[in-house]
């Protein structure tokens, strides 16, 4: 006997709750699966990873520092995706935006640290990452409609092209190039945490909230009311939605573009900033490559802010949490988050289908 | 002996979640005969056909196909059974040659693309009448020729049973005459034709006899020849409708807005209108006639300001608007309303609901960075209300509502923003007799406040009716002006082809104006 799908007209929001969940729990079975297959009792596992080995610690409150450090890069760039996004302007280009954020970041870091007094050094800092990701950006943006080449080609590519002056700075060994460390021999990134760092305010123990944290969530407030209620997020709904509507209701569209992406690429800039301010240090992998799983991020929420925020918190407990698993489980690499992950997105995506669908047996003499 | 139906379909029903889209529909056509199917949209007309094409599946019901008892489950099912059905969007792939598109659904089409498929499908095509090139990409087409196509590629399959799905909506006069003669043909030959329209005296005159849905609703079936437009439009609506169109006469007041030697190009850079003069007055409707692509959208475009305007004068209350921006024109009260082929494409976006649309034109007028969507909600509101827009809420997102919803939508907003001139383009496409007259009401009462109209329209009988004048367009240029009372459709039809061109007609007259024209006193005032 046969079946057919059906559309569903409404799917009560419990429900798709419920499906949501049921494909992370689902998710997580199978991976219990692959972790008796290894030997090691999935219980133990879950439960290491997303206590974050916080259960039992005294040093849990570093733990907590630690795991915020990587959620205000991922939480960030996601946020500033989604603005690009809801334009359908597919900016994949956000590793290449944030590496070039980082450089012009530890740049002024290395050149003011030190000199000018220390806040005013990270607000150049933060600015001159929101600049240089900003460009980036908007050079891609601009030939885009200037020429109507494809974004996604041109901000993929670009990441390349970021990506190697990295690396041509980190290998680089000559005097010019004060990124490198100039006391070693072998070619290293120098470390300026010493010199200059985003302060952390005191939260009664030995925790303290980094500033980037607040300032993230309050960036997200910020991006959630402009793309709701400003006239500029309406003519960025508007722009993703029909450009020739757009147009045709006396919208600048060019100018609505170039303006989005250059605030989307600029707000990457700034994660950027964040993430090299707290570090203190450039790396070839200083992108902890945010710059796909913001992508993912974003998309997962459906472009909303408020669950961007969420879903990133929970990815970071499978990143931070597999990291600190795989130091009592050696059997599991910590990549093992990465599987999980990518088995995450692919149940949701199917219970996204049900939400939308639902699939009907068919009856007797229907034929 | 019972009668043998090439097809007949029996307690068809078919749901989309709560939707009842067909129920308990009996449908029967004779082989060699025209069934014409008709009903409003959204009365399962195309549901209908698509299940016996195989796209859906009935929930329930029975299809029988020469008397059999035969399941369709698939388009392959479907043309097996020789049921061919050529849908209202065209199923074509655009860089493929003609016979590549007819070539690549065969059964037995081999490894190896082989050149004589060429001269196969061109026999074939001759053996049916048509005239086609086989080479001709069908990015190149013309829509008829895209139809054309469609029709060569169901009888090249073989089907006995064609099924039409508002096959006139995108043809002129003259190339629907040219389709009903291809229709009358491959009924001769035995083929069992159905046609699904919306226009009454195209039923009357092509089909054999009509079935009519209303709301999913399996209505009748009668011979056309027994009965009349009146009586169809009843079963169709289920109540009385008056089918005349009221044109209110109103005194007319000086030109509004005057168009003089304007040309305009395409975006291929082709001139789309050439040199045009015309003057639109307050409490009048102007409708503009012509083959679809004869600049009518290149002109609207350009009285919106979207488009620049290579030379000429645009004169709105006597100031010059050539070169305004879109919004500065939009100020002066001058709007326009394209419903383009697609019905979504231009001046609304589909995602956004109601509310958002509404503002869609003045969201920047409020002060301070925030959108003001109380206005907003309120005019949805008083449009919804006015309009009988049939929506769950404001905040539904307009591609959720039907096409009729959807025009009334557009249509309410332009109206909203208070306009002394309205361009509307194709205001009533694909639209059912209810949802038509709701537009052609909303517009007479525009006119009735003295607002000066300029229509756009594809049927010329209702252009007739409607429109105090009428102007005709062919490649761009003006074949002449007409009192919509006066004239008849022949001198139209043959207006549009380009084959009566009254401005030369008349050689003291000039170009592209009525008789009664006050364009020189105008000038001599001014």
């Amino acid at each position: 006997m046969g079946f057919h799908i059906v559309k569903r007209d409404n799917c009560p929001l419990w429900k798709k709750c419920c499906l949501y969940l049921g494909a992370v729990v689902l998710a997580l079975l199978l991976g219990a699966v692959l972790l008796i297959s290894l030997g090691v009792d999935p219980i133990a596992y879950y439960t290491r990873m997303f206590t974050m080995g916080t259960v039992g610690n005294k040093i849990a409150y570093k733990v907590w520092i630690n795991y915020l450090k990587e959620l205000v890069p991922l939480a960030l760039v996601s946020v500033a995706l989604s603005l690009a996004f809801k334009m359908r302007f597919w900016n994949i280009g956000g590793e290449g935006q944030f590496i070039l954020g980082a450089i012009s970041a530890a740049f002024v870091a290395f050149k003011a640290g030190g000199v000018l007094p220390n806040g005013v050094t990270l607000l150049l800092m933060c600015l001159a990452a929101m600049i240089t990701a900003g460009l980036y950006g908007l050079f891609v943006a601009a030939l885009k409609v200037k020429f109507g080449t494809n974004e996604t080609l041109m901000t993929l590519m670009l990441n390349y092209v970021a990506l190697y002056i990295l690396v041509f700075l980190g290998e680089a060994k000559a005097d010019w190039n004060f990124f490198l460390d100039a006391e070693s021999a072998r070619p290293v990134f120098a470390s300026f945490a010493k010199i200059v760092s985003f302060p952390g305010i005191p939260m009664g123990g030995k925790f303290t909230l980094n500033i980037c944290v607040i300032l993230t969530v309050l960036i997200g407030i910020l991006v959630y009311v402009y793309l709701r209620f400003t006239k500029h997020g309406y003519e960025i709904s508007v722009v993703g939605d029909s450009a020739g509507t757009a147009h045709y209701a006396g919208m600048k569209v060019n100018r609505i573009v170039l303006r989005t992406v250059f605030l989307s690429a600029a707000l990457i800039g700034l994660a950027a900033a964040f993430k090299v301010g707290t570090a203190g240090i450039l790396s070839t992998a200083i992108t902890d490559d945010v710059g796909w799983t913001g992508i993912i991020v974003a998309w997962l929420s459906q472009l909303n802010t408020a669950v961007i925020f969420a879903v990133s918190a929970l990815i970071c407990v499978l990143h931070y949490g597999s990291t600190v698993a795989a130091a009592t489980f050696a059997q599991v690499d910590s990549s093992f988050a990465n599987m999980l992950q990518g088995v995450i997105l692919f149940l949701v995506l199917a219970a996204d289908f049900y939400t939308r669908f639902k699939i009907v047996s068919d009856k007797k003499g229907g034929n | 002996m019972a009668q043998q139906y090439a097809i007949e379909l029996k307690g068809i029903t078919k749901t989309f979640g709560s939707v009842v889209a067909n129920n308990g529909i009996n449908l029967n056509v004779k082989p060699g005969e025209i069934l014409a199917l008709l009903g409003e949209n959204g009365s399962g007309k195309t549901t209908l056909m698509n299940m016996l094409s195989g796209i859906y599946k009935p929930d329930s019901g029975s299809i029988y196909v020469d008397g059999k008892e035969v399941s369709i489950t698939s388009p392959e099912d479907s043309k097996r059974l020789g049921i061919g059905m050529v849908h209202q969007h065209f199923k074509l792939v655009d860089v493929f040659s003609a016979a590549d598109n007819i070539w690549m659904g065969r059964e037995k089409t081999g490894l190896l693309l082989k050149k004589d498929r060429y001269a196969e499908i061109e026999e074939m095509a001759r053996k049916f009448g048509f005239e086609i090139d086989p080479r001709k990409k069908v990015y190149n087409m013309a829509v008829s020729e895209k139809q054309t196509l469609e029709i060569i590629k169901v009888l090249y399959y073989g089907a006995k049973i064609i099924i039409l799905d508002e096959p006139t909506a995108v043809l002129t006069v003259q190339e629907i005459q040219k389709l009903f003669g291809v229709l009358r043909r491959m009924k001769e030959e035995g083929h069992s034709i159905i046609i699904i329209t919306h226009k009454l005296n195209e039923v009357m005159e092509i089909s054999d006899r009509v079935a009519i849905l209303r709301k999913g609703e399996y209505i009748t079936t009668v011979n056309t020849s027994e009965t009349n437009e009146q009586e169809l439009t009843e079963w169709m609506v289920g109540r009385k409708v008056d089918l005349n169109i009221p044109r209110v006469f109103m005194e007319k007041t000086r030109p509004l807005l005057e168009v003089r030697d304007v040309t305009i190009r395409s975006d291929e850079g082709a001139v789309a209108i050439d040199g045009v003069n015309f003057y639109i007055r307050g409490g009048e409707i102007l409708g503009v006639a012509g083959i679809a692509g004869c600049g009518q959208k290149e002109l609207c475009e350009a009285i919106a300001g979207l488009r620049p305007i290579e030379k000429g004068q645009m004169i709105h209350k006597g100031e010059n608007i050539v070169g305004l921006s879109p919004k500065t024109i939009l100020e002066k009260g001058i709007s326009m309303s394209f419903i383009p082929e697609d019905r979504l494409g231009m001046g609304l976006a589909p995602s956004l609901s109601i509310t958002d649309n509404m503002i869609l034109k003045k969201y920047s007028d409020c002060k301070g960075p925030f959108v003001d969507r109380k206005t907003g909600r309120k005019d949805a509101e008083d449009v919804i209300r006015e309009l009988e827009v049939v929506t769950p809420s404001a905040d539904t997102p307009v591609r959720r509502l039907s096409g009729g919803n959807v025009q009334k939508v557009l249509l309410g907003r332009e109206i909203k923003a208070d306009p002394n001139v309205i361009i509307t383009a194709y205001p009533v496409r694909g639209l059912d007799i209810n949802s038509s007259y709701a537009i052609y009401n909303i517009l007479n009462k525009q006119k009735e406040s003295g607002v000066g109209i300029l229509f756009v329209g594809e049927d010329l009988d209702v252009m007739m009716a409607l429109c105090d004048k009428i102007m005709v367009l062919c490649h761009g240029k003006i074949m002449g002006v007409v009192h919509a009372h006066k004239t008849t459709k022949e001198e139209l039809g043959l207006m549009m082809t380009g084959a009566l061109d009254l401005i030369y007609k008349y050689e003291d007259k000039p170009a592209g104006i009525a008789k009664d024209t006050r364009f020189g006193e105008q000038e001599e005032e001014a």
